[in-house]
């Protein structure tokens, strides 16, 4: 059977989680030798990504991209901030914003699978459906 | 002028101040892959297996024209450690890898009501008859468990197929599952829409799911149902043999919905699905496309249940549930009479019986082309009324004997009086299974045409006149003998008043004739 990216990275999760910092580089040199000797190596980015999810997960980090017409600033952020630790239970947010014209004004929040569609564009969209009808 | 736009404005001022956009939490996740009707998704973490989700390509978010704004939907059939295997109900040109899905957090959902009757609908209730959308607010899930025991009873209506062949030997009951099995082009439909045909004033709603046909064929038999006026309570459920093999998927289950719906209501339905080997290929490709290991001829491993659990919801449901029943008709093609390939022993199994249609005896000119002794109804006597009971069980013996007796009787031209005679009514009981296509028979004809074949009341009749005759009497039993016809109807039971009535019916219609054999000795 094939290791999977997914079974690495839990592995490398439980080897390294309530370590203390000079440790981490011997496990990471074992953890790299012995994808070298199963052949996995190029399975690393994969395994990085997962990686990645387990600790956001197990530490209650949620990465969330912030999307709005202008660029926001810092209190409305914030308050956006505590809203997506609200509605999904992480402790800490870490986010990241861009800039879309053409969504007119609101915003449009994205974590994990999630999508909260704030945006005027939509709302205008959805006016216009219920017109139609 | 004025007037009216200031109604205009005041009325969008309405109609803005009254619509309220919610923000909602959706869940989303994005196409990785694209294959031939199937696609596969990441994310949709929360999603439920046969959930329906809805595809949002990136051109439909452009003001696109509206008819390329059509909305495509699919419905979640795997779910699986990092990803999720979707069918696409409709057009999967549009989709590209990358596009968001979102859940609609429903089951896929088809709208039932008395408007769907006389339609011809796609398994998404869209109206593919022109006669524009359907106008119904009730929508009923697809996939739904079939009723369990203590809502059932046994059969005990029949349902009249008005083919001799079929009622008299193979009867059918309201609430029963008859299998309708043979090879390609040898009448398997034409059974199935001629039973349609007769339901006229029998208090019976049809749906005919057509299963990958051809919409050639498809035309004329709505032409042929609304012909005879049949298309007044029947529904086509039609899946063409272009469209997408996830809507030939679920057009059974579709059209199962749209009967449970007259079902609840306590009415009878009638519903055929021509045909599930067609559906089993279907279900193969999207499995095979989705990855689920084949099995015996490359069907996964679930196709018994695939059938079983659409047939199951056929039922003769009690008083206490409403008495509603639903009849299905499936029908089964044959590559070359093979019974004993794989999805024909698995239907004939979950069936209460089958009619068997065979090759030779099509080619032979006997049409309907039912082999009476590979065919069976395992439940249907139950609901046989008693007058055709009574016909029907002696027919039945002596046509037995007579193949018997015709196969033996080939060798050797010295036979005995009695021998011989039992081959001449033998001949004559084959000319009278013989019918046209969209010719059905009522019950009460059935039994005056059996009752004087096995009373030997036809016996002095030439066999090359017997349809000729046939014919003539009826017209002459529906001007002159209609009290008869309407005692049967109505006591659907023969005794000994009735018997002697019907004797002398035949015998005076024969007194008009001129091509009798001679030696007649039945008079007597």
């Amino acid at each position: 059977m094939d290791i999977t990216p997914k079974q690495y990275a839990a592995a490398l999760y439980d080897s390294v989680k309530e370590k203390k910092k000079n440790n981490l580089k011997a496990i990471l040199k074992e953890f790299v030798k012995f994808l070298a000797v199963n052949n996995d190596i190029l399975k690393s980015e994969k395994i990085i990504l997962e990686f990645e999810k387990i600790w956001n997960k197990k530490n209650k980090i949620v990465e969330a991209e912030i999307i709005s017409a202008d660029v926001l600033d810092k209190p409305t952020v914030k308050l956006l901030k505590e809203y997506i630790a609200k509605l999904s239970g992480a402790e800490q947010v870490f986010s990241s914003q861009l800039v879309e014209k053409n969504l007119l004004g609101g915003v449009v929040v994205k974590y994990g699978d999630k999508i909260i569609d704030g945006s005027l564009k939509t709302r205008l969209n959805n006016l216009k459906e219920e017109m139609i009808k | 002028m004025s007037n009216t736009k200031d109604f205009i404005v005041e009325e969008l001022k309405n109609q803005i101040a009254g619509f309220k956009t919610e923000v909602k939490e959706q869940t989303v996740g994005t196409v990785i892959e694209v294959g031939d009707g199937i696609v596969r998704i990441s994310g949709l973490s929360d999603v439920m297996m046969s959930e329906m989700i809805e595809f949002k390509s990136a051109d439909n978010r452009q003001d696109t024209p509206n008819e390329a704004k059509n909305q495509v939907y699919g419905v979640v059939l795997n779910l699986e450690e990092d990803s999720v295997g979707a069918i696409v109900l409709g057009n999967f040109e549009s989709i590209k890898e990358g596009d968001t899905v979102v859940s609609l957090k429903k089951i896929l959902e088809v709208p039932v009501g008395d408007n769907v009757v006389g339609r011809v609908i796609n398994p998404l209730g869209e109206a593919l008859d022109g006669k524009g959308k359907l106008d119904t607010d009730k929508f009923y899930p697809i996939e739904k468990i079939a009723p369990g025991v203590i809502t059932r009873e046994p059969v005990n209506k029949p349902v009249q197929t008005g083919i001799k062949a079929v009622d008299s030997m193979i009867p059918i009951g309201r609430g029963q599952r008859e299998l309708i099995i043979g090879d390609r082009q040898i009448g398997k439909s034409a059974i199935a829409i001629d039973t349609i045909i007769n339901q006229k004033g029998e208090n019976m709603k049809c749906v005919y799911v057509a299963i990958g046909q051809k919409e050639s064929k498809i035309a004329s038999i709505v032409a042929k149902l609304k012909e005879h006026g049949a298309m007044d309570y029947t529904t086509i459920v039609l899946t063409g043999a272009s469209d997408p093999a996830s809507l030939s998927y679920i057009a059974p289950y579709a059209g199962c919905a749209i009967a449970e719906y007259f079902l609840d209501k306590g009415e009878d339905v009638l519903i055929v699905y021509d045909d599930l080997s067609k559906h089993a290929v279907a279900y193969r490709e999207i499995s095979l496309l989705l990855r689920r290991p084949p099995g015996r001829e490359a069907y996964p491993g679930d196709v018994f249940y695939l059938h079983s659990r659409l047939l199951e919801r056929s039922c003769k449901l009690s008083k206490q549930y409403g008495g509603g029943s639903i009849t299905a008709l499936p029908i089964i093609e044959t590559q070359a009479g093979d019974v004993s390939a794989y999805i024909p022993t698995n239907v004939i199994s979950i069936t209460d019986g089958q009619i068997y249609l065979e090759p030779d005896l099509f080619y032979q000119g006997n049409r309907p082309a039912v082999n009476a002794g590979l065919s069976v109804s395992r439940v249907g006597s139950a609901a046989q009324i008693k007058a055709m009971k009574k016909v029907a069980g002696k027919m039945r013996l002596e046509t037995a004997q007579y193949r018997e007796l015709a196969a033996f009787a080939q060798f050797g031209s010295d036979l005995d009086e009695e021998t011989i005679q039992k081959l001449e009514r033998g001949k004559r009981l084959v000319e009278i299974f013989k019918q046209d296509q969209y010719e059905p028979l009522p019950v009460a004809k059935q039994v005056l045409i059996f009752f004087s074949a096995i009373s030997g009341l036809l016996d002095s009749v030439p066999v090359e006149k017997i349809r000729q005759f046939e014919k003539d009497l009826y017209n002459y039993a529906d001007t002159s003998g209609e009290n008869v016809l309407n005692e049967i109807s109505e006591k659907q039971e023969i005794d000994k008043n009735l018997e002697e009535k019907m004797k002398k019916l035949v015998n005076d219609y024969k007194d008009t004739l001129d091509y009798l054999l001679k030696d007649d000795i039945s008079k007597n």
